[in-house]
């Protein structure tokens, strides 16, 4: 042992590299099997897609049919949530915004989503819903969808629930609610959610319009459930027969002629209509890339929808600001999953053209009393205080009456004191 | 989230004070809010169905055979105990939902779901007993006759294709849960592991289906596996109709491998693209070499066979779909055994009337 230590100490150098080799063989190896594993998951993912290719190629127009029929069941009636008492329209944004990060923050599937909203518009449409409860219907929508949808083990438990809700609910209200929404849908829960369709057309591509059709159709049903959202004149104008039509009927002109395609339909559309469809087709593009982060559904995607987006071009993150409150792009960072949310910088940036872009499209619809913001908020609060939410109350009912024009959500990223603050 | 937690966020979804309307609680709202004491439909009340003898209990739920008190139609009546925690069981959840959307004669009707205040129950069609009883009861130690095991076989088929084509996966498919009636109907129940899929097809657990009826794609640990797990099931149910025992009686995961291979031989990379990426997959694996699928069935006929082989392929792409097992030839005399069928159960029946002959109602 005496001998051994001056000699390490004395090859310093021998040693070193041979430690050198090792680690760099060890790293080397590690690196490979990196790789093979890498290579073994591609390869996995090739089988899968060839399998699922197959059975789809034999099922599709099986499956298809019997989702078009089940989407015609389990529509919302916009017409019903009109005449709610309670809860109106612009509150649903909120509520969304509520249900779309808890949805991140258990990292439930996609579709789940989509299911979970589809469920609480279904059920609005046939309850009276307190405006207390709404909030309430909307967990119990979500849990519903994710038992429905997701592993067990993704769930969310109704304590976590009841802790997003800061405890306003205790946790039996939350199983009630659960089995009324349930009961109050016949328990038909099956709505075959947009990106299920997207799924579809991604994988049909361009060779039959009927696809593309359908690609369209859902597209707007989605649409359909979130401009509702936005706009309650609009909401009844898209949700009704005629927009799956005019889609369906531009999307046998989209394999044939893009052109030809965009000017149907610009005609039935009224540009308000455009406005807000295509901000929230931007902003439904965003969400839908995460999940469908395939180079083929971008292009059909963007095949698609030109037309449509035309009037956005010039602002293409307005539909992702809309969405994007203060506190989301705070918390960019921290969600690190979930559904697609804009870098940090173009919003600073962003919401500029963004107003611009409002600006010009007042300039198109001069007609239009467009989105007074609503009263700015203090600069520490990230939703509207009572006040705020009543004066706009008041605004909406003005506008209700003035023209159904139903005022846009609060734009709060546009707030001067929150720009400032960036 | 924690700014989810804030006062102000509450504000803004759920107002304090009601500010558009004075509250007019019409009569629907209460029943939203008054859903604590919950009010039931008439039809809906549990003590309209007088409960008889237990028939069976799965993992989850009790079935019960039941009696309709007004119309005095036998029903079964599975019993779901409600977790006081979260609720609704997923597994009810899509078990009903799917149920709703699946109509079809080789199907099990969901007539009503009835809910207390500790449980759901949910009425069935009433069936006389599980295909696992039937072949107890019926068979020869087991063993069904060629022409009942074809007219179960298209059900069975038909039944899976009809769930399928509404992109629903039963993934539980075995004896236990094809039910029987006296008039030789088979359907598929217990949708409680069923779930809607999407196109394309995406993964899922590989938990599923009871071991002995567990595709090897599944127990190799494929998550992709899609339609063809309910047909190897399938595959599997046919050759217990023929000699009354489990086809590969697994023990673990590796154990059911083994009695997979040693019967249908071990695959290798080359008779099985890829199967060497699949987690579970060992190169140690015994290489078993094919067995003829005859031997151990003596009493199948070669067309019989021959579907046999379609369903039970190692791999799940080169599994026959439900839709073309209905078009083999194996089927193509099924009318002349339908109408022996039937004239064997005209004889039963008869001999029953004279010689009192009771058959055996009990099972489930």
């Amino acid at each position: 042992m005496a001998f051994s230590r001056p000699r390490s100490s004395f090859q310093p150098c021998e040693t070193f590299f041979v430690e050198d080799d090792y680690h760099r063989a060890r790293a080397d190896r590690q690196a490979q099997q990196e790789h093979d594993k890498l290579v073994a998951r591609e390869r996995q993912y090739a089988i899968a897609d060839q399998l699922s290719r197959l059975t789809s190629e034999e099922l599709r127009d099986d499956v298809l049919k019997h989702m078009l029929e089940m989407d015609s069941q389990t529509l919302p009636d916009v017409e019903s949530i009109d005449i709610q008492t309670e809860i109106q329209w612009f509150m649903r944004p909120y509520l969304l915004d509520f249900l779309i990060e808890a949805h991140t923050a258990f990292q439930l599937m996609p579709s789940t989503l989509f299911l979970a909203i589809n469920l609480l518009d279904r059920y609005c449409s046939k309850r009276v819903v307190y405006k207390r409860h709404y909030q309430l219907v909307g967990c119990a929508a979500l849990l519903i969808a994710a038992k429905y949808n997701d592993k067990k083990d993704r769930v969310p438990t109704v304590k976590e629930l009841k802790s997003m809700c800061c405890s306003l609910y205790d946790d039996d209200m939350f199983i009630q609610m659960e089995w009324h929404v349930l009961q109050t849908l016949g328990w038909t829960i099956g709505h075959p959610t947009v990106d299920s369709f997207l799924q579809v057309a991604v994988l049909d591509e361009v060779y039959e319009p009927r696809k593309i059709a359908l690609f369209h159709r859902d597209f707007v049903s989605k649409p359909s459930s979130e401009l509702a959202r936005a706009a309650l004149a609009l909401a009844r104008c898209i949700l009704n027969r005629p927009q799956p039509r005019h889609t369906d009927w531009a999307a046998q002109y989209d394999s044939m002629t893009l052109v030809g395609l965009s000017q149907q339909l610009h005609q039935p559309s009224s540009v308000v209509a455009r406005k807000y469809a295509s901000a929230h087709y931007s902003r439904v593009s965003k969400v839908l890339e995460h999940f469908l982060n395939r180079q083929a559904s971008l292009a059909s995607y963007a095949r698609c929808t030109p037309p449509v987006e035309t009037p956005v071009e010039s602002k293409p993150y307005n539909g992702e600001i809309g969405l994007a409150t203060p506190q989301k792009s705070q918390q960019l960072t921290a969600i690190a999953h979930g559904y697609m949310t804009p870098p940090v910088t173009p919003e600073n940036g962003g919401f500029v053209p963004a107003q611009v872009g409002n600006q010009d499209l007042n300039q198109v619809v001069p007609a239009v009393n467009v989105c007074s913001p609503s009263p700015a908020p203090e600069a520490e609060m990230q939703y509207m205080s009572t006040e705020a939410y009543q004066q706009q109350e008041a605004l909406y009912i003005a506008q209700q009456q003035q023209m159904q024009q139903f005022p846009p959500r609060p734009q709060m990223v546009i707030d001067p004191t929150y720009a400032g603050a960036m | 989230m924690e700014r989810l937690r804030d006062p102000a966020v509450h504000s803004s979804l759920v107002s304090p004070k009601n500010f558009l309307f004075s509250s007019n609680p019409n009569p629907v709202s209460s029943r939203v809010r008054s859903s604590l004491p919950r009010t039931m439909d008439k039809s809906q009340q549990p003590s309209s169905f007088q409960q008889l003898e237990k028939l069976g209990e799965g993992t989850y739920a009790t079935v019960f055979k039941g009696r309709n008190r007004q119309t005095g139609e036998m029903v079964a009546l599975k019993e779901i105990h409600l977790d006081s925690e979260e609720g609704t069981p997923s597994t009810a959840i899509r078990e009903i939902s799917l149920m709703k959307e699946l109509k079809h004669e080789s199907i099990v009707s969901l007539y009503d779901v009835i809910h207390t205040e500790n449980k759901l129950m949910l009425v069935f069609e009433f069936m006389d007993r599980d295909l696992k009883r039937y072949m107890d009861t019926r068979g020869d130690r087991g063993q069904l006759d060629p022409a009942t095991i074809k007219s179960f076989m298209h059900q069975l088929m038909k039944g899976i294709e009809f769930c399928h084509e509404n992109r629903v996966l039963h993934r539980d498919l075995k004896p236990q849960n094809l039910l029987i009636n006296k008039k030789g109907q088979l359907k598929l129940g217990d949708f409680g592991l069923a779930r809607a899929f999407g196109i394309p097809v995406n993964t899922f657990s590989n938990e599923v289906v009871t071991l002995w009826y567990r595709a090897p794609d599944v127990l190799l640990g494929s998550r992709t596996y899609n339609t063809s797990i309910d047909i190897w099931s399938a595959g599997c149910i046919m050759a217990e109709m023929y000699t009354g025992r489990p086809l590969f009686p697994g023990t673990t995961n590796e154990d059911q491998l083994l009695k997979i291979f040693r019967l249908m031989g071990t695959p290798s990379e080359r008779s099985w693209p890829g199967i060497s990426q699949l987690p579970e997959y060992k190169p140690t694996f015994h290489v078993y070499a094919t067995q003829d699928l005859g031997l151990i069935l003596p009493q199948i006929d070669p067309l019989g066979l021959d579907l046999l082989n379609r369903m039970l392929q190692l791999r799940p792409e080169m599994r026959i779909s439900a839709a073309d097992a209905l078009q083999h030839p194996w089927f193509h005399d099924l009318p002349q055994v339908q109408a022996q069928l039937q004239q064997q159960q005209q004889q039963q029946q008869m001999a029953g009337a004279y010689g009192g002959i009771v058959p055996p109602q009990s099972a489930y």
